[in-house]
């Protein structure tokens, strides 16, 4: 038993040097946070980190995604296949990151490669969208944009959706 | 030979856990603000803590996981480790109760949602830090 009160009493040194050192890194993210303003500084690190990262990438609103879907846009759901199965935009075809990689041009036989192409994911923090929106523009798509709002907003926006089930 | 694989087995896990959890420490202590968006897409902690939580985990996974692999304290290390991997165990299910279909953010090698891959990798750190933990009281039960 004083075995046992030995080893938690020196797990909770660890634990408490562990937490002074992860505070004292991390101190402008935990001063935001405890202001109540984490989720605008991580919409600006996000925005930052995607504009690097994905040089290039054209992104549409919500109200311009529509608006390409009823134009007759291509949709492309950039979410893994159960999810997508379960409920996505009427027409969209299912295109995972890891798809794209695997089978390349062959993943959108027959597609032409001026086709309007819009590639959406869950929500708005999910970089699958712009992933595959990027491959595609190296595949030589050139009417590729990426939908950021992603699934969720298109949802609960009312807009049409339907299931593969 | 059976004594050498006995103390050979128990070394190659602890070094293992411990290789583990420090990678998984240091891919979200680099990148801070995107653990912290996966901490809050659990929906378990309001902002004012995810920020908070997204400091502090890493180095709680990194600490005991470098000191086990420096030989440190193993058991309160392994007490440790256990009890993050209880705790993560608890957020997943929770999680899969709530039918949220979101990223673990668990750090290891390459992204992946909440789900069974998930639940059963954190069972076997869990499961790796209890036999490891009783392992070591062996000998200080034996007084060694």
């Amino acid at each position: 038993m004083s075995l046992l009160r030995e080893d938690l009493g020196w797990a909770g040194f660890i634990l408490a040097v562990a937490a002074f050192f992860g505070i004292l890194q991390h101190w402008t993210l935990v001063q935001v946070s405890l202001r109540g303003e984490l989720p605008r500084h991580l919409e600006e690190s996000r925005a930052q980190r995607r504009a690097v990262q994905f040089q290039g990438v054209k992104t549409v609103s919500l109200d311009q995604a529509h608006t390409l879907w009823q134009g007759g846009a291509l949709f492309l759901d950039a979410r893994e296949a159960q999810e997508f199965r379960e409920i996505h935009v009427p027409g969209a075809l299912n295109l995972p990151p890891e798809v794209l990689e695997k089978e390349g041009e062959r993943a959108l036989t027959g597609v032409p490669k001026d086709r309007a192409i819009v590639v959406y994911c869950g929500q708005a923090a999910c970089d699958a969208a712009l992933k595959v929106a990027e491959g595609l523009q190296q595949r030589g798509y050139t009417q590729v944009q990426a939908f950021l709002g992603g699934f969720q907003a298109w949802d609960e926006a009312g807009f049409p959706a339907e299931t593969s089930q | 030979m059976a004594r050498r694989l006995n103390w050979m087995i128990p070394r190659l896990l602890e070094a293992s856990l411990g290789a583990i959890f420090v990678y998984a420490g240091l891919q979200k202590h680099w990148r801070p603000e995107e653990f912290a968006e996966a901490i809050l897409a659990y929906r378990l902690l309001p902002p004012g803590l995810a920020g908070l939580a997204a400091a502090v985990l890493p180095w709680v996974e990194l600490c005991p996981g470098a000191l086990l692999l420096l030989g440190f304290k193993k058991r309160s290390c392994l007490l440790l480790l256990g009890l993050l991997s209880g705790v993560f165990m608890a957020v997943l299910l929770l999680t899969l109760a709530r039918g949220l279909k979101i990223d673990c953010g668990c750090g290891l090698f390459f992204q992946r949602q909440v789900g069974l891959a998930a639940v059963l990798e954190d069972g076997l750190f869990l499961a790796a830090a209890a036999a490891l933990y009783w392992w070591e009281l062996k000998p200080v039960a034996r007084g060694q």
